[in-house]
């Protein structure tokens, strides 16, 4: 499968196919389901210095083409994912990006701080976009933004993505704060804000009433979002994530200018589809007789692809 | 080159990229408002012990597929009960025989490594929450004592001649007031039901031992990775698809 392979930089991968951070948690329970050699990179669920025990049920809620989730961030806190999880983290045959989120840049500092001498991890992610807290800071605000990363990026050399929410109407702002602040690229979108209320009751259907959309229902918007985004910063490592399920989501995603794409609610759906997508992709590309990736990244901005 | 061409013929002829294991649906018996289902060609399904489930959706689907206890299995068939309502229950009750599923499993801890070895149970079950019940019972009547099937309306009663339902529209009776006919010291308690009578049955016979109820939530992956199902437990939060379905009452505190 060396025509999947990525180089931009600062990532080498050998899929496009990313883990999106939450669904895989540390990767482990789909080490059963799932063959890590289409998988371009893991990225570990968001870990907070502290532990979080999450929301309460119901934490999902089914919506047309997606779906509500509400699970709030539980992680098991910096210290003991250091301790029990990123052992088997590092373990995992693939790049291995680990999420961070704190109330204040000091927080992340901290723990980025930390990270700093661990072998193995190949990026770090900074989210700044669950939908499902109260007490984190949402990624909208150009200037939060620029202190967290400014706030981490002395502390480490590794690559440094931020995740950014698409419904907000600051993403160019925000985006363009973090990477001036040092960022390596951006992961957009998170889940999207969202409500469900059932109807005979007249009540918020999750416990915690508003939650984040997945799925395939917001696939334009991730789309609309990574499109722009690499129009405004055509240097800029992207991942584009939010409803792709199938092998002609994740060439539309690429062609809108994503160098990988992440897989969130369809590795829920099917712990296997890492595996389905890398060869549906393949098949595509030999289809098209395109040699690598590089004539399908960003190929909306430039005219489309050469059709055979 | 070889596996090029391979790559290349393999997506386009079926359209879509599924690698999951797929399922046939081979046969229905419907009741008023409740359905058994088969489901054939599940190689990994068949090894489903009771309390265990499978997750399905339409072969070709993008939905999240749905978690199914499994009723029982047979050569190279799984066999689900479930209500007809939901999205994809109707899609169980009313599509043709013939119709193609994508299904993986099983998954979940078997009832029999969560209970107290040595004891005999009382089954409770509400609606098709029956499922593991009647898995359970057909696999080691030896650890039943008695089964009690709650149904809030008739339509189950086609569907299994040979049981004693306790159908709430003719008796006025629930599962769990025919529980407390049955129940004695010494025995243990399997529930599994709607949250209401998971709650009685934890209020009720709060402090015994051996009493343990099965969970139900929307999953996610069923597979103990996205945490959609987490819940607190006395133990610490635990994944209903990964650590349950079954949690002993003494687990529970909220459940009362």
């Amino acid at each position: 499968m060396a025509a999947l392979t990525v180089h931009t930089a600062p990532f080498e991968l050998a899929t496009p196919i990313v883990l999106a951070s939450g669904p895989a948690a540390f990767g482990q329970e789909l080490l059963e389901a799932l063959d890590y050699a289409t998988v371009g990179a893991l990225t570990t669920k968001t870990v907070t210095p502290r532990p979080r025990a999450g929301n309460p049920q119901p934490r999902l809620v089914d919506c047309p083409c997606g779906l509500l989730n509400s699970i709030g961030l539980e992680n098991p806190g910096f210290d003991r994912f250091v301790k029990a999880y990123l052992p088997a983290v590092l373990d995992l045959p693939t790049r291995r990006i680990v999420s961070l989120a704190a109330e204040r840049p000091e927080g992340i500092a901290r723990m980025v701080g930390r990270l700093a001498d661990v072998e193995g991890i190949d990026g770090l992610e900074l989210n700044l976009s669950c939908p499902n807290i109260d007490d984190i800071v949402i990624g909208s605000e150009p200037a939060i933004v620029g202190s967290f990363v400014r706030a981490v990026r002395p502390e480490i050399d590794l690559p440094l993505l931020v995740k950014l929410p698409g419904d907000t109407g600051s993403l160019i702002a925000s985006a363009e704060a973090a990477l001036a602040a040092g960022a390596n690229g951006l992961t957009l979108i998170n889940s999207v804000h969202g409500l469900r209320i059932d109807h005979r009751v007249g009540r918020p259907m999750l416990h915690r009433k508003t939650g984040g959309l997945s799925g395939p229902a917001i696939l334009p918007v991730a789309l609309a979002c990574v499109f722009e985004a690499r129009r405004a910063f055509p240097d800029a490592f992207l991942i584009g994530t939010g409803g792709v399920t199938d092998a002609k989501s994740l060439v539309e995603m690429l062609a809108a200018g994503a160098d990988a794409v992440g897989i969130g609610y369809g590795i829920m759906a099917n712990p296997r589809l890492p595996m389905d997508l890398a060869v549906g992709l393949s098949g595509w590309l030999a289809e098209r007789r395109l040699e690598s990736l590089e004539d399908v990244i960003g190929a909306a901005h430039r005219g489309g692809f050469v059709v055979p | 080159m070889k596996t090029r061409t391979k790559r290349r013929t393999e997506p386009t002829r079926s359209g879509s990229f599924f690698s999951a294991p797929k399922a046939t649906l081979v046969d229905r018996r419907r009741g008023e408002g409740y359905a058994r289902v088969w489901l054939a060609g599940v190689d990994g399904a068949r090894s489903a012990r009771p309390g265990q489930f499978i997750m399905t959706r339409r072969l070709g689907s993008s939905a999240l597929p749905r978690a199914f206890s499994v009723l029982g299995v047979g050569p190279g068939r799984v066999e689900l009960f479930v209500k007809l309502d939901g999205l994809l229950r109707e899609l169980l009750g009313s599509v043709p025989l013939g119709t193609r599923f994508e299904l993986r499993g099983p998954y979940g801890v078997p009832y029999e490594e969560r209970i107290e070895p040595g004891k005999r149970y009382v089954l409770v079950g509400g609606g098709s929450g029956a499922t593991p019940l009647l898995f359970l019972f057909d696999r080691r009547p030896d650890l039943v004592s008695d089964l009690v099937l709650g149904f809030r309306h008739g339509g189950a009663d086609d569907l299994f001649p040979d049981l004693d339902l306790v159908v709430e529209a003719t008796s006025g009776q629930r599962a769990s007031d025919r529980l407390a006919d049955v129940w004695r010291p010494g025995l243990g308690i399997i529930a599994c039901g709607p949250e209401p009578m998971l709650r009685t049955v934890g209020r009720r016979y709060l402090g015994k031992p051996a009493v343990y109820v099965s969970l139900e939530a929307r999953l996610g992956c069923g597979i103990g990775s996205c945490l959609g199902c987490s819940i607190p437990t006395a133990h610490g939060t635990r994944r209903i698809c990964r650590d349950g379905p079954l949690f002993a009452c003494s687990e529970l505190p909220w459940l009362r």
